[in-house]
């Protein structure tokens, strides 16, 4: 099967196929049952922590580490919260799993929290995914009416209660510590560390956050142990990891791959080469807070961590955007910009200010009124940036920012000189910007 | 809303002791559901069952972009406009609606049919260009989709 | 205690201190605008970063608010990275800020220019438009917000939430749209400790209506003073206008009076709060003033006055005083040990809550109205709640010292000598009355409900008039015993006054 191993995307997806009744027959809750009656919670999270799961949101770090900070016995609340507010552009796997496999989801949860003797869990949902939040919902009353939540599960001592919450309309509750405060039903503010999470969370007693895709992969490391994970992938990034990728190429999509596949074959399988005939330009390789890498940088890499970080970015949040020649990568960045000023939460001062800046600058730039000054600026308040925040926002837009400018700035030194585009603005391939322009001509004014 | 205390009892059974500040958020989307936004009075009686200081469902309201203190058309047209959106099409097919339906983003037609907004990533990046009316993805959309999307909303039903 | 070092300089700890708390008390300047020392720590402002010097490895850099100090840190505050990260704050914090100091009431007392003079003094680097907001908003009947200049530091809503406890404040929107707003029922106006928000905010996004556009801070000066509201007794800044810099043109009513009241940070009584009775002192202590002396609602001078009050306490058989609350300690000690033998004394209520008024409450606000029962409690005893029960018929003297007296409970056959400040309809019908000076024309101590004694110190001169009470007290004691009933010279604030010898009992010469 092209790109190796599949943990998650083995089964055919049908009308029915994320019932309780069909994830059973596949084998479901068996890693639960497991858990529960032969392992001890410090046992799981050992296991987790051999096996070498790093996290799927973003930051790639040690699941079972984070899991071990926990002390079982101290007289405290553990919450275990899995965060499935996707909102990192491009970025579109996490709702594969909500919506085809919730079942999976709420017994990854079931294990964790038994790991971490929490008799309260939250999985947080971004508000605009209704879909993803009813299937979830369903099959957490599914699996209430078949005694997998509440008291005594199993018939074992264990008892643990669930909510989905919904968010209503932020991305930077994606980030851990917005998210528990927006779970404690007050605006998606981040929090400054010290205290971590783990110390101090979810109303101030301890808390893990995991990302959808890393707690997920929980039931198959329970089941088939640390080893038999590990099987799976490379030596530094075991397992496969479920990618979205989408943009100029012939099939975007959700496609799960081994970790250590070669990037040309996927975009020569799995991404079906590029849109009508059109050239890789560059690629966006973990959603748009990643550093972008050119064809050059990014056609010889094997799609593991290491690898993209030997070459100046990161896997990122697994979002991947194509984009070919012809495109204009200022506009692009505009886009970016937009996004980041629109969604910064405002408390801290370099993001609050500085995302407003550098939209600003980019629409400018766009206009044709750029001035020579304007790189360095961009530079300048993306550096003012780098680890002087709350979170990780102002830090992403400086990422995504100086990226783009580090590999392309002789489009914006064009822009600047000329007062237009290289590309005629354009962040279609051609073909269907024709069809764009064509709309716009048409425009009554 | 209180004819919704109820559903909230209900919720709150799910939820630890000392979690009641919690429900702020759902209560605010269900009681949107029941109205089409939130009322001032829906804010104070709110406050009051929850024991939460006014001003933090304010704040609520206020910082989260899917609520709103006011009503809006009966559809609610959600275009998104982010990178890859952008990439596939999305910009023409804002000229489109912009055009078909005579308003801005942010407003609302005459007939109070339909609302205009744009939107940033909704996670649907491989089905681009999308939008999202009321609670529903629509996906892959060119300007013939939109359309008939438009048409058949304007009649009352949702596809 | 844990040692650490700032600068090269050996420093210690407290356990459970941030970096800017073991700082801030050894005096050592981290610029903050959202940290305040009494308030959360929300970290959002980023001025306050510093430099942690690592052995064999990169320095990190982050913010000193939110650091607690462990052992052997060693902290940089003016590294080449950490002025450059100062700088870059700066820029960001004045990105959008109007810079309006010219029309900006806090300007000369402002953070926004301290920390830019201090850390930035360069022009913005932007050549974009400034965003823009509402100007004009009113936070409450009291308040006006600025949201240009407004930094969003949180410090006023953070008050509301853990000092006032009314959460009247917030911030709605986000990003760089944030506003800060009061809840919509603007409950703000019922928060008495509402105006402390003024004080704390770092700019001029938050000011007095009242005093918008009054004087520029630096015509005025701040003379201590304590707020004579309850027995509360916060200690405050009475502000008024420098005798350098009076004012020519105008009423020379401005050059004496109160132009603002402040906190002066007391820990023992109210730290660095004050609430808005004390902001509205002059509407107390401002009213219409009494500056002739009567008898019987004739004007005369203060000597005849004197002996003739004096006259009347020689032959009074059963005289009641009724004491007032609001004498200084020296005032009280005067008339202990001059007057008191004399009468049958009650210590009043010179004040009670007003309607609407706030009774008491966990922060500061007492139910006492009134700033030295204390002290006058400690001497004699409190007035019946019926005042019938301390004025019976037999009663043919009553000695009224200050305001708040049952005139009506008073017998009609006895007689009436009244000392107060403020002009009233009783003034005229006494049989003697005297016009008394308010705190603020003396030096003297208050003593509080808890016993903690604070100082208040003279702000303005007297009318020509009046008097100190206890100069009063000791004429009229001297007039008594035949002495003179022209004034003393005014007392050291701390004497008692101690007669050695019985005074002749000549008629004193002259006449009137």
């Amino acid at each position: 099967m092209s790109g190796g191993t599949k943990l998650f995307m083995n089964f055919d997806i049908t009308p029915t196929s994320h019932t309780l009744a069909e994830y059973k027959a596949r084998g479901g809750y068996q890693a639960l049952a497991k858990a529960l009656k032969e392992m001890k919670p410090d046992q799981v999270t050992k296991e987790v922590l051999s096996s070498g799961l790093l996290g799927h949101g973003g930051a790639a770090f040690l699941a079972g580490r984070k899991w071990g900070v926990v002390k079982l016995n101290d007289g405290q609340p553990h919450y275990l919260c899995m965060n499935a507010d996707e909102g990192e552009p491009g970025t579109f796997k996490d709702r594969w799993f909500l919506e085809n496999t919730p079942h999976l989801l709420l017994e990854s949860m079931l294990i964790g929290s038994y790991a971490l003797q929490g008799r309260h869990s939250f999985i947080y949902i971004r508000g605009e995914f209704d879909l993803a939040y009813r299937r979830m919902a369903e099959s957490l009353e599914e699996a209430y009416a078949a005694g997998l939540f509440g008291e005594n599960i199993m018939g074992t001592d264990f008892s643990c209660d669930l909510v989905i919450y919904r968010g209503a309309g932020s991305y930077v509750c994606g980030e851990a510590s917005a998210m528990l405060t927006s779970l404690e039903g007050k605006k998606g503010y981040p929090r400054n560390r010290p205290p971590r999470l783990t110390v101090a969370g979810l109303y101030q007693k301890p808390t893990v956050v995991n990302n959808v895709e890393t707690l997920a992969n929980v039931p198959y490391i329970v089941t088939h142990g640390a080893e038999g994970f590990r099987k799976v992938g490379t030596a530094t990034s075991p397992g496969t990891q479920v990618i979205s990728v989408s943009g100029h190429i012939n099939t975007p999509g959700v496609y799960e791959l081994e970790y250590g596949y070669p990037f040309a074959d996927f975009l020569a399988n799995e991404c079906g080469g590029m849109l009508n005939g059109s050239e890789l330009k560059c690629v966006v390789p973990g959603g748009i807070s990643t550093k972008v890498l050119t064809r050059e940088d990014i056609m010889p890499l094997a799609m593991d961590h290491n690898s993209f970080v030997a070459a100046g970015s990161q896997l990122g949040s697994q979002g991947m955007i194509v984009v070919a020649e012809g495109t204009c990568m200022v506009r692009l960045l505009q886009v970016m910009l937009r996004f980041y000023h629109h969604e910064s939460c405002g408390q801290c001062t370099p993001c609050r200010e500085g995302m407003g800046w550098l939209e600003r600058i980019s629409n400018r730039l766009v206009a044709g009124e750029g001035r020579p000054e304007d790189i360095s600026r961009l530079y300048q308040i993306s550096r003012a940036n780098d680890g002087t925040t709350i979170c990780g926002l102002g830090d992403a837009a400086g990422y995504a920012t100086v990226g783009i400018l580090d590999k392309y700035r002789h489009e914006f030194e064009y822009y600047i000189e000329n007062k237009r585009s290289m590309y005629e603005g354009r962040l279609e391939v051609a073909g269907l910007g024709e069809s764009a322009r064509a709309i716009a001509a048409s425009a009554v004014a | 809303m209180k004819h919704l205390i109820p559903e909230f009892e209900v919720w709150k059974k799910r939820y630890p002791a000392g979690f009641e500040g919690s429900l702020v958020i759902p209560c605010c989307r269900r009681i949107q559901e029941d109205r089409g936004y939130v009322a001032d009075s829906d804010i104070a009686e709110l406050a009051e069952y929850l024991s939460v200081p006014r001003i933090q469902v304010e704040e609520v309201l206020a910082f989260y972009t899917q609520f709103r203190r006011k009503p809006i058309g009966q559809w609610h047209v959600q275009l998104c406009h982010n990178v890859s959106c952008s990439m596939r099409g999305s910009e023409g097919l804002l000229v489109h609606l912009r055009n078909k339906l005579g308003v801005a983003p942010g407003q609302t037609t005459a007939d109070g049919k339909f609302t205009l907004s744009t939107v940033e990533c909704l996670a649907s990046c491989g089905t681009a260009p999308m939008m999202m009316v009321n609670d529903t993805y629509y996906e892959n959309l060119d300007a013939q989709k939109v359309d008939t999307l438009l048409a058949m909303l304007a009649e009352g039903a949702p596809s | 205690m844990i040692e650490f070092f700032i600068d090269g300089v050996p420093m210690t700890a407290e356990s459970g201190q941030t970096v800017i708390q073991a700082a801030t008390a050894a005096g050592v300047l981290i610029p903050s605008f959202c940290w305040h020392p009494h308030l959360s720590a929300p970290g959002n402002c980023r001025i306050c970063m510093v430099e942690i010097e690592q052995d064999g490895g990169d320095p990190w850099f982050d913010i000193a608010c939110n650091m607690p100090v462990t052992k052997g840190m060693r902290i940089l505050t003016d590294s080449d990275k950490v002025r450059e990260l100062r700088k870059d704050t700066m820029q960001f914090i004045t990105l959008n800020h109007p810079v309006d100091c010219g029309i900006c009431n806090k300007s000369g007392e402002c953070l926004l220019q301290d920390h830019h003079y201090a850390y930035n003094g360069q022009p913005s680097l932007s050549r974009d438009s400034k965003t823009h907001a509402t100007k004009f908003y009113p936070l409450s009947d009291r308040i006006m917000l600025d949201n240009e200049r407004c930094i969003m530091c949180s410090r006023c809503v953070r008050f509301t939430d853990e000092i006032s406890k009314s959460h009247a404040l917030g911030v709605l929107n986000r990003g760089d749209h944030s506003l800060i707003r009061p809840n919509t029922e603007v409950d703000f106006n019922y928060d008495p400790y509402s105006d402390n928000v003024i004080d704390i905010c770092p700019v001029g996004a938050l000011l007095s209506t009242q005093l918008l556009d009054h004087a520029r801070v630096w015509y005025l000066k701040n003379t201590p003073s304590v707020c004579p509201g309850c027995e509360r007794g916060c200690n405050i800044n009475v502000w008024h206008r420098k005798p350098e810099w009076k004012l020519n043109a105008l009423s020379p009513r401005l050059n004496t009076s109160i132009d603002r009241v402040t906190p002066l940070d007391n820990p023992a009584v109210n730290g660095p709060w004050i609430c808005n009775k004390a902001r509205d002192l002059s509407k107390l202590l401002e009213r219409p003033r009494a500056e002739v002396a009567m008898v019987k609602g004739a004007p005369v001078s203060v000597e005849h006055a004197v002996r003739t009050a004096a006259a009347m306490i020689a032959i009074a058989r059963k005289g009641v005083a009724l004491v007032s609350s609001w004498g200084s300690n020296e005032e009280l000690a005067a008339y202990h040990s001059t007057l008191a033998p004399s009468f049958t004394n009650f210590v009043k209520a010179d004040h009670v809550p007003l309607p609407g008024e706030r009774i008491e409450d966990d922060v500061l606000i007492k139910p006492d109205k009134n700033p030295n029962r204390h002290s006058a409690r400690a001497m004699f005893d409190a007035l019946p709640e019926n005042p019938a029960d301390a004025l019976s018929a037999a009663t043919d003297l009553v000695f009224v010292w200050g305001e708040g007296a049952p005139m009506e409970a008073i017998p009609a056959s006895a007689r009436v000598i009244l000392l107060s400040s403020y002009a009233h309809d009783d003034n005229a019908h006494a049989d003697v009355f005297l016009p008394i000076s308010v705190q603020t024309e003396r030096n003297g101590h208050y003593t509080n409900f808890q016993g903690v004694v604070s100082e208040f110190q003279q702000c303005f001169q007297k009318a020509s008039g009046v008097a100190d009470a206890s100069a009063l007290f000791e004429s009229l004691f001297s007039s008594m015993s035949g002495g003179p009933a022209t004034l003393a010279s005014p007392l050291p604030s701390n004497q008692r006054m101690v007669l050695s010898a019985p005074m002749p009992t000549t008629p004193p010469a002259g006449g009137e």
